[in-house]
C-alpha cells in the first residue's frame, strides 16, 4: 500500500513541508482539503471569529447560562462542579449467575449505574426455550425469562446501592419496569428507594435496530403506559429515553437523527397529553440518547443544540413551562468509530468520544469496551471503559467549570447551525404529519439508507480516514482472543426456566395472565396487570404471547431495494 | 447477453442491525448484480426457500449477534434438505477469527469481517462464480 507507515517515517519533515507547498493537490499527507464538509453536511471554515457567532447581550439571550433557558450551556447551573455525570456500565451476557460476577466487579470498580444488556430473545419477547431463540440465548446480553433471573443477577447488589439501574428494552417495557419493581420488593425496597431508567422508545425500532414485536399503534400504548405508570408512581424515574443513537448509527447522520428522534418523542408526549396529562407532569420523565461519531466538535455542539431545540420545542409546541421539563437530560454511549484491526486503538477513540460528550454536557454516559467489535467485552475491557470515564472526571480538571467551551467562536457557530438543521428537518417531518407518517411512508428509512451508503463510500474513497484501516495500514487480520460465552450457559438457563415453571403456582400465573389479557383488551394502564404476572413468575414469553394475541404482530414492510 | 448474477442478501435470527447488509446489497447492485434483500428476522428455512424461489447464484448472510455457529449450520441444513446446497453461501458480520476456519470447513465460502471493502466482496463473488461456471 502506498501510504505505509515506513514511508512516512523516512521522509524528513522539511521535505514533507516543501512537498505540501509545491503540490497542493496531493492529499496523501494533507490534513485538510480546501472544502471540508462534515458527516452531517456542515461546511467547516479554516477560522472562526467574533463575526461568526452572537456576542454580548445577543449571546446571553441566545444561549443563556448553564441551568437557564434555553439550556444550551447545560441542564444545571453547576454542571459537574458539584458532581460528575452519572457513569453507566452497559453489560450483560450468558445467564444471570455468570453475569452477576461481572456486575459485582463493576460495582466494586465504582460504576454508578448498571445498564443491563439483555439477549435478543428477551428483547423480542421469546423465552429461552422458544424455537426462534435457538443460538441467541445469552448472546448479546444476559437471558432474562422470569423474576428469578433478576434475583440471581442482582444478588448482593441492592438496587439502592447504585445511582440508577437500567435494562435495555423497548417492546417489553411494562415487563422490564415490573421486573425492577418486583425485584425491589424482594430486596425490601419501594420505588422511592431507587431509580430506574429505561430506553422504552419503540418507534425507532421500526427504522433501526429492529426489536419490535407488535404493530406501531399498540406499541405506542405500551411505551406510554410505562411512562404514565411512572408519572403516577415513581416521578423520579426515567421511563423513556428518546434515541438518536440507533438512527444515526444506521446511517441518518446526527442532525437528522436528532430531528427524527424528537419527532418520535413528540408522538409519546402528545399521546400522554391527549390522555389528560399536563406536559409539565410528564416531560421531566423523558431524557434523550444522543449520538455523533464523526467529528469531535460537532459532537460537543450537537449536545448543546439538542438541549436548546428541546427547550424551544417543548415550550413553543407543547406549552411546557417548568425548568424540569425544559432542561433536557442527555445520555450518550461512546462508540462508533471502533476498528477490528488493532482494536487497542479503540481505547483512544472511545476516550476522545467520551471527552466530547462531557464537554457537550452529558447527564449520564456509558462507554463501549474497546473489544466490543470482536464480540462480548472481556472483563478487562469492561473495566477500562469505566476507568476511562473516571480518569476524565477526576484527574484532569475537566469538571471544574461549567460549559468550559461556551463562547468559543467555533463551538457557538456550530451549535447555531446544527440547531437550524435540526429544526428545519423537524418541521419537515411535522408537516408530513409526524413520526408515524414518516415511518409508514418509508421517509426515515430512505434517509437512513442514503446516509449509510454515503458513509461507506467516504471510507472507501478515503474522504474519511480510519487510522490503521484505510491509512497507515500494517495489519491484515483481526486479532483472536474474543470473549467466549460458554455454551453451557444456555443449558443452565433452560434448566432454570424449567425449574421456575415447576415451582411456581401455575394457577396464579394463569389468572394473572388472563388479567393481562383483559386489561390489554381495554384501555387501562397495562403495568399493574403485568406487574402481578411478573410477581407470580410468569415468563416474558408468556406475557408477550398474551399481548401478541390481543395486539397482533408487526409485519415488517421492507422499503429497501438495492437495485436502483 | 449473459444472465445477470443474482444474489440473496439476508438477515437471519433476531438480530435487527442491518446497515452492513444493506450497504453490501447496494454495492453489489451498483456493480451490476441483481440483489434480493430479505429484511431482518428470517428463519434458516425462509432463507433457503427465498434462495430457491429467486434462483440466486449466491447467498450472503449477515450476523452480528454471535449466533453464527448455530444459524449457519441451520441454513446449510435447510439448503441441503431442499437439494440446494450447491448455492454458495458467504458470511458477514462480527465473527471471532477462531470461528472462521470452522465455518469454512462446514462449507461457508468466505467470511467478511467489518472493514472489508465492498470492492473486495465484489471481486470475491465474481471470482467464485466464474470458477464455478
Amino acid at each position: 500500500m502506498a501510504d505505509s507507515r515506513e514511508g512516512e517515517i523516512k521522509r524528513p519533515e522539511k521535505a514533507l513541508k516543501a512537498k505540501k507547498t509545491t503540490t497542493p493537490d496531493s492529499t496523501e499527507h494533507h490534513n485538510r482539503k480546501d472544502k471540508v464538509v462534515t458527516d452531517t453536511g456542515l461546511e467547516i471554515s479554516r477560522l472562526y471569529t467574533a463575526a461568526d457567532c452572537p456576542q454580548g447581550e445577543a449571546a446571553l439571550a441566545e444561549i443563556g447560562s448553564p441551568g437557564q433557558f434555553p439550556f444550551t450551556r447545560g441542564s444545571a447551573a453547576n454542571m459537574y462542579t458539584d458532581e460528575p455525570w452519572i457513569m453507566r456500565s452497559y453489560s450483560g451476557f450468558g445467564e444471570a449467575s455468570a453475569c452477576n460476577n461481572r456486575y459485582r466487579q463493576l460495582v466494586r470498580q465504582g460504576t454508578d449505574e448498571i445498564v443491563m444488556a439483555v439477549d435478543l430473545p428477551t428483547q423480542v419477547g421469546y423465552d429461552s426455550d422458544h424455537l426462534m431463540a435457538r443460538g441467541e440465548v445469552g448472546k448479546v446480553g444476559v437471558a432474562i425469562d422470569t423474576l428469578r433471573d433478576m434475583e440471581i443477577l442482582f444478588d448482593g447488589i441492592p438496587l439502592n446501592s447504585l445511582k440508577r439501574v437500567s435494562m435495555l428494552g423497548n417492546s417489553f417495557s411494562p415487563t422490564a419496569l415490573s421486573l425492577f419493581i418486583a425485584l425491589g420488593e424482594k430486596q425490601g425496597l419501594t420505588p422511592d428507594d431507587f431509580v430506574v431508567d429505561l430506553q422504552n422508545d419503540i418507534l425507532k425500532e421500526y427504522v433501526a435496530r429492529g426489536t419490535y414485536i407488535y404493530p406501531i399503534r399498540p406499541s405506542i400504548r405500551i411505551t406510554t403506559d410505562t411512562i404514565e405508570y411512572c408519572a403516577l408512581n415513581a416521578k423520579h424515574w426515567y421511563p423513556c429515553t428518546i434515541c438518536t443513537n440507533h438512527i444515526n448509527a444506521a446511517g441518518a447522520g446526527s442532525s437528522y437523527a436528532m430531528a427524527f428522534a424528537l419527532c418520535n418523542g413528540l408522538v409519546y408526549m402528545r399521546h400522554l397529553m391527549e390522555k389528560g396529562h399536563a406536559i409539565d407532569d410528564i416531560a421531566p420523565l423523558f431524557s434523550m440518547f444522543m449520538d455523533e461519531r464523526s467529528d469531535f466538535f460537532v459532537t460537543i455542539a450537537l449536545l448543546r443544540a439538542a438541549r436548546k431545540i428541546w427547550a424551544r420545542v417543548l415550550k413553543e409546541m407543547l406549552g411546557a413551562r417548568s425548568s424540569e421539563s425544559l432542561a433536557l437530560k442527555i445520555t450518550a454511549y461512546s462508540h462508533g468509530g471502533e476498528t477490528l484491526l488493532e482494536p487497542v486503538n479503540n481505547i483512544v477513540r472511545i476516550t476522545l468520544a467520551s471527552l466530547a460528550y462531557v464537554l457537550g454536557g452529558v447527564h449520564s454516559l456509558y462507554n463501549a469496551s474497546y473489544d466490543e467489535v470482536l464480540g462480548t467485552p472481556t472483563e478487562e475491557a469492561s473495566k477500562i471503559a469505566l476507568r476511562t470515564q473516571q480518569i476524565l472526571a477526576y484527574e484532569l480538571g475537566i469538571t471544574n467549570t461549567a460549559d468550559p467551551l461556551g463562547g468559543s467562536y467555533f463551538i457557538e457557530n456550530l451549535t447555531r447551525r446544527i440547531e437550524e438543521d435540526i429544526y428545519t428537518e423537524l418541521t419537515k417531518v411535522e408537516n408530513m404529519g409526524g413520526a408515524i407518517e414518516a415511518i409508514e411512508s418509508g421517509y426515515y428509512q430512505r434517509k437512513i439508507t442514503e446516509g449509510a451508503l454515503k458513509r461507506q463510500k467516504a471510507v472507501e474513497n478515503k474522504e474519511r480516514i480510519i487510522v490503521g484501516v484505510n491509512k497507515f495500514r500494517t495489519e491484515s487480520q483481526a486479532p483472536s482472543g474474543a470473549f467466549r460465552i460458554d455454551p453451557a450457559l444456555e443449558d443452565a438457563q433452560l434448566k432454570r426456566l424449567q425449574k421456575v415453571k415447576q415451582e411456581r403456582n401455575n394457577e396464579v400465573v394463569k389468572e394473572t395472565l388472563s388479567y393481562v389479557r383483559e386489561i390489554a383488551e381495554g384501555e387501562k394502564n397495562l403495568v399493574p396487570a403485568v406487574l402481578e404476572a411478573v410477581r407470580a413468575y410468569a415468563t416474558i414469553g408468556e406475557i408477550s404471547d398474551v399481548l401478541r394475541g390481543v395486539f397482533g404482530e408487526y409485519q415488517a414492510k421492507e422499503f429497501f431495494s438495492a437495485n436502483r | 447477453m449473459d444472465k445477470r448474477t443474482r444474489i440473496l442478501i439476508g438477515k437471519v435470527g433476531l438480530d435487527g442491525h442491518d446497515v452492513g447488509a444493506r450497504v453490501v446489497a447496494m454495492a453489489l447492485a451498483d456493480a451490476g448484480m441483481e440483489v434480493i434483500y430479505t429484511g431482518v428476522r428470517q428463519t434458516p428455512a425462509q432463507i433457503a426457500h427465498a434462495a430457491i424461489q429467486e434462483g440466486v447464484d449466491l447467498i450472503g448472510i449477515s450476523i452480528l449477534s454471535g449466533s453464527h455457529m448455530t444459524l449457519f449450520p441451520a441454513i446449510m441444513k435447510a439448503l441441503k434438505e431442499n437439494d440446494a446446497d450447491d448455492i454458495p453461501l458467504v458470511a458477514g458480520g462480527i465473527i471471532p477469527t477462531e470461528d472462521i476456519q470452522t465455518l469454512k470447513e462446514m462449507g461457508v465460502k468466505e467470511v467478511f469481517l467489518p472493514e472489508t471493502s465492498t470492492s473486495d466482496i465484489i471481486d470475491f463473488i465474481r471470482n467464485l462464480l466464474e470458477s464455478d461456471a
